[in-house]
């Protein structure tokens, strides 16, 4: 039988090869890579990319960066990739956001916690919004709250992440700064944004805990009213009229960071070499430019300053997941 | 009200999307006549490809789109010649095309289901134009208790089309809702049956799953039917090209009931192309097969189900482009493909991205006059397609399926669940299974039970809002019809019969 | 009882139920909105599935043709070519891998040498042009060459 000389032959060879070859050095290529830790099209391919095209343009970089997907578990996989198999390589971003600390915060990362990896820096945010219909009765984030306060069971909340997910958080936060347990909020869980603008437009539910960015069509359009904006401040171009919570006498902030980190065993020197890269990107003004096409806010926090930052917000997460009896 | 139509031409007009049209109705009749590359893995292969070129949304769905029509035309090539169907939609192409190419009649039979596909995509495609935007008007009032109903019709009508083996199709249905279970949990975040594995964390992706079910899957059947002496028949000649108007306007009744038919089964979620030519073939063969000749080689045989085929996919567009939800197996690899693009399909889809509502419904009368073009003239070329020897056809296979899924999640955990569901589908085919319910399963299955925990999450656990307002209402008992008329149907018509007698 | 194909399909569907529901049974919610919750859905489809299977184990259809030895070895052979594939596709990068499966599969669908050795390198360089140049596709490089672009 011909096949069998084939089927003896080739995988033996094939097998050989490969033990003689998996022996030798690995080469460190000189082309960077920036890994999306999820499927192409969504916010971390976005921050890949702003970092990909922003060191180009400005000639921070010589050869493109390239871009690569590794979807799951909202970064999950990439995070036990880099901590497991690229722990050095000098020439290896990852994308991060708030999500991811959020998910390190519930231990969702398997059995790596924040401090292992080294958190490069963000060139970017986004804010949380409280949104509601345009003809919905409430007028400004107090009367909401109030009614909130008085009848819990009778506002829906909606937001495209599940019981834990950021979304889920700000939704959280809100009630919380209304004096109401999280667990006695109406809150349905879509998938992503748009299903939820979707059913707040079709009024399924009723208040909607989204993000600044994914708003901007239908704020023009006047479909619906933003309550307050999460943020620090108040913010400029087309949500200058938007008050934040503070300002309405409310502690609720939820700035979305886009940033990066690095391989837990990668050098000092070419850890320090990528945040000076990113601190330079990041005072360009081709870079602004790049930024505000994506629906991005400025954000400007790097080396150990967001190292720190990082590490804060989870501590702050992990107490918060606490509290309301998500994690033990 | 048809703003979107006219933008859309505009659109699909330009010098690029034109060029993509007719390179996805190319591609699409190639894929569509390799036996086992039907439209899904044809979409499912070129998806992330569209997406790396950068191609923007619109042009990547008339891509796409062309494809998943070009298939459905080229799916009857096979069928024809060889009887051997080139996709599920073309099974009931094999019962009386494959006759008429033994007779010597391969060239007008080739020509003839060309007419009618284009016959059953033209009328079809006035459907969609005149019903979407109105079904866009009305899929707002479509919360999660509405698609709860919406997904229990569904899997009805999916139960009316069981086909001779219902506890197969069931246990497929079961099979594949249970595959879209694994994952974060949507509503709590707990994990179910992730073991542990970061990699299951997001559910077992779609691109794995189909290239796993069909294309490994394929692969190793090719290589049974290669071993196989009997299967191996030689082709026969395609003799006379053209199909003469005198055959044509015999089947003409046959063609437009068929399309209208399968426009309907189309726009119904959960059934598709292969259902629209099984139940417009059966209906044919009840209302004019007079003298027998149905399965010898009938013209009619042969129109209905093209017919049919063509039809269904574009109204399958319908529930996709309106509601976000796949009207069949390939749209909903379609729906994925505009999920790359964070576009959410829905029912705001029309008025905030009109450039690619419009250009898909634009660029499919395009693609389709394409189609028509390409295939009567060309027939004899696209024929030879099926001469491609195997040990060619499945290396490429192997390195489409490989290269696809690694793009997609550099990572090989994905390639080895691909692997592993190869095998399970090639098992499930040995034993008789039809994938197609396994498919529509992890597709819908999600669906149903997220708005059912939506639904009861709004209303805080009262039943009640499953069934409140008029549609989920009408949907219910559109359902509750769906699985009592099999047993009503022959005692009213029998009762029918027996008065006439 | 006879051994049909059905039957031993049936009763691995009911051992693939009775884990399923299993797990479902010992999952942990913290807490949840609806009443439904994460269980339900796993359950009442780990319970269908063993009712159905369950009909397939009491009445099995026909058996359907199975492959013999030869073929199963073949088939067993294409998988394994696969999963070396596989195995050492990162490894060995795109290039070497994609050459040897190429030509190994060809003999296995019963091309002749000079052949299979044609359709391996012509279509391991076509594709790869085809991806990397024509579609921006990044291909593994395997850890072993030194960078060549």
């Amino acid at each position: 039988m011909k096949f069998n000389k084939a089927l003896c032959y080739w995988p033996a060879l094939l097998a050989l090869g490969g033990t003689l070859l998996a022996g030798t050095a690995q080469a460190q290529s000189g082309a960077t890579e920036c890994i999306a830790p999820a499927k192409p099209g969504g916010g971390y391919d976005l921050t890949c990319r702003l970092a990909a095209n922003g060191l180009q343009e400005t000639d921070l970089i010589d050869k493109p960066m390239m871009v690569s997907y590794m979807p799951g578990g909202i970064g999950a996989v990439a995070y036990n990739h880099v901590n497991g198999v690229r722990k050095d390589d000098p020439n290896l971003i990852v994308a991060a956001s708030t999500g991811a600390a959020v998910n390190l915060a519930l231990g969702k990362f398997g059995q790596y916690d924040a401090d292992e990896v080294r958190w490069l820096g963000a060139l970017g945010a986004d804010y949380g919004a409280i949104v509601v219909k345009a003809d919905a009765p409430w007028q400004n984030l107090e009367e909401l709250m109030t009614d909130l306060q008085t009848d819990p069971g009778e506002i829906v909340f909606g937001a495209g992440g599940t019981v834990g997910s950021q979304d889920w958080m700000k939704a959280a936060l809100t009630a919380k700064a209304a004096d109401i347990s999280p667990r006695d909020l109406r809150y349905v869980a879509f998938e992503g944004g748009g299903e939820s603008l979707a059913a707040l437009l079709g009024n399924h539910i009723q208040v909607f805990t989204g993000d600044l960015s994914e708003l901007s069509s239908q704020l023009e359009s006047g479909k619906v009213r933003v309550l307050a904006a999460l943020s620090e401040e108040r913010l400029e171009g087309p949500y200058a009229d938007i008050p934040t919570a503070a300002e309405q006498g409310y502690d609720v902030q939820w700035p979305i960071w886009r940033g990066y980190y690095m391989g837990p065993e990668v050098s000092d020197e070419a850890y320090q070499a990528w945040v000076d890269k990113l601190k330079t990107l990041s005072e360009k003004e081709k870079f602004a430019e790049l930024r505000e096409a994506r629906g991005l806010f400025p954000m400007a926090r790097f080396g150990d300053d967001f190292d720190g930052y990082v590490k804060d917000q989870v501590a702050q997460f992990k107490q918060l997941a606490e509290e309301v009896g998500l994690t033990q | 009200m048809f703003d979107f139509l006219i933008q859309g031409f505009g659109v699909a007009l330009s010098p690029l999307n034109l060029g993509l049209a007719f390179l996805g109705a190319l591609l699409g009749t190639l894929f569509g006549a390799l036996p086992g590359i039907g439209p899904i893995n044809g979409i499912a292969i070129l998806m992330p490809l569209a997406y790396t070129l950068g191609l923007p949304a619109e042009s990547a769905l008339i891509l796409l789109a062309g494809v998943y029509t070009g298939a459905e035309y080229g799916g009857r090539m096979s069928s024809i010649l060889l009887n051997v169907p080139g996709d599920a939609g073309a099974v009931m192409t094999t019962l009386d095309g494959h006759p008429l190419a033994k007779k010597g009649l391969a060239g007008p039979a080739l020509g003839l289901s060309a007419v009618s596909s284009f016959v059953g995509a033209t009328i079809a495609i006035l459907g969609l134009t005149l019903f979407a935007p109105l079904l866009a008007e009305v899929a707002v009032m479509f919360g999660p208790a509405e698609f709860f109903a919406l997904m229990v019709f569904a899997f009805a009508s999916m139960s009316v089309m069981m086909g001779k083996d219902p506890i197969k199709t069931a246990i497929g249905a079961v099979l594949g809702v249970m595959v879209a279970m694994v994952g974060v949990d949507s509503g709590t975040g707990v994990l179910r049956y992730t073991f542990g594995m970061a990699e299951l964390y997001d559910g077992i992706d779609f691109v794995v799953m189909i290239i796993g079910l069909f294309a490994i899957s394929e692969i190793l059947l090719m290589l049974e039917h290669a071993n196989r002496s009997d299967a191996d028949e030689g082709m026969p000649p395609l003799g006379r090209v053209m199909v003469s108007v005198k055959e044509l306007l015999f089947c003409k009744w046959a063609m437009l009931r068929s399309a209208l038919i399968g426009f309907i089964v189309g726009v119904l979620p959960g059934t598709g192309a292969s259902v629209a030519g099984a139940v417009a073939y059966t209906t044919e063969k009840r209302l004019s097969d007079k003298g027998n000749t149905f399965g010898t080689g009938d013209m009619r045989g042969l129109a209905a189900p093209e017919a049919a085929n063509n039809a269904a996919a574009a109204g399958s567009f319908v529930p996709m482009l309106t509601l976000g939800i796949p009207g069949s197996g390939t749209t909903a690899v379609l729906l994925g493909a505009l999920m790359l693009y964070n576009i959410t399909p829905g029912p705001m889809m029309f008025t905030e991205r009109p450039e690619v509502a419009g250009g898909l419904i634009a660029s499919l009368y395009i693609g389709n006059i394409v189609l028509l073009a390409l295939n009567l003239p060309l027939a004899g070329v696209f024929a030879r397609v099926l001469t491609i020897p195997r040990w060619v056809l499945v290396p490429g296979i192997a390195i489409l399926a490989f290269v696809g899924v690694y793009q997609l999640h550099s990572d090989l955990t994905a390639i080895y669940l691909m692997l592993i569901i190869g095998i399970v589908g090639y098992l499930l085919r040995k034993l008789g299974f039809s994938l197609a319910p396994v498919i529509l399963g992890y597709v819908l299955g999600g669906l149903m039970e997220d708005n059912l925990r939506r639904a009861l999450s709004i209303s805080g656990g009262d039943l009640g809002i499953l069934w409140q307002s008029g549609i989920s209402l009408g949907l219910w008992i559109a359902a509750a019809l769906l699985l009592t008329l099999p047993w009503l149907l022959p005692k009213l018509l029998s009762g029918k019969a027996t008065d006439k007698a | 009882m006879k051994l049909a194909a059905d039957r031993v399909l049936g009763i691995v569907l009911i051992g693939l139920a009775a884990f399923a529901a299993i797990f479902a049974l010992k999952l942990q919610i913290p807490f949840s909105y609806e009443p439904v919750g994460p269980k339900a859905f796993p359950l009442g489809l780990a319970i269908l599935l063993a009712a159905l299977s369950l009909v397939l184990v009491l009445r099995p259809g026909p058996s359907g043709s199975w492959p013999n030895k030869t073929l199963s070895l073949k088939l067993l052979a294409v998988l394994v070519v696969l999963l070396i594939y596989a195995l050492l596709f990162t490894r060995l990068g795109f290039l070497i891998t994609t050459c040897f499966t190429v030509l190994a599969l060809a003999r296995l669908f019963d091309a002749p040498w000079l052949k299979a050795l044609l359709a391996a390198v012509l279509m391991t360089a076509g594709s790869y042009l085809l991806f990397t140049q024509g579609l921006d596709i990044v291909l593994p490089w395997g850890y072993w060459m030194p960078e060549l672009g």
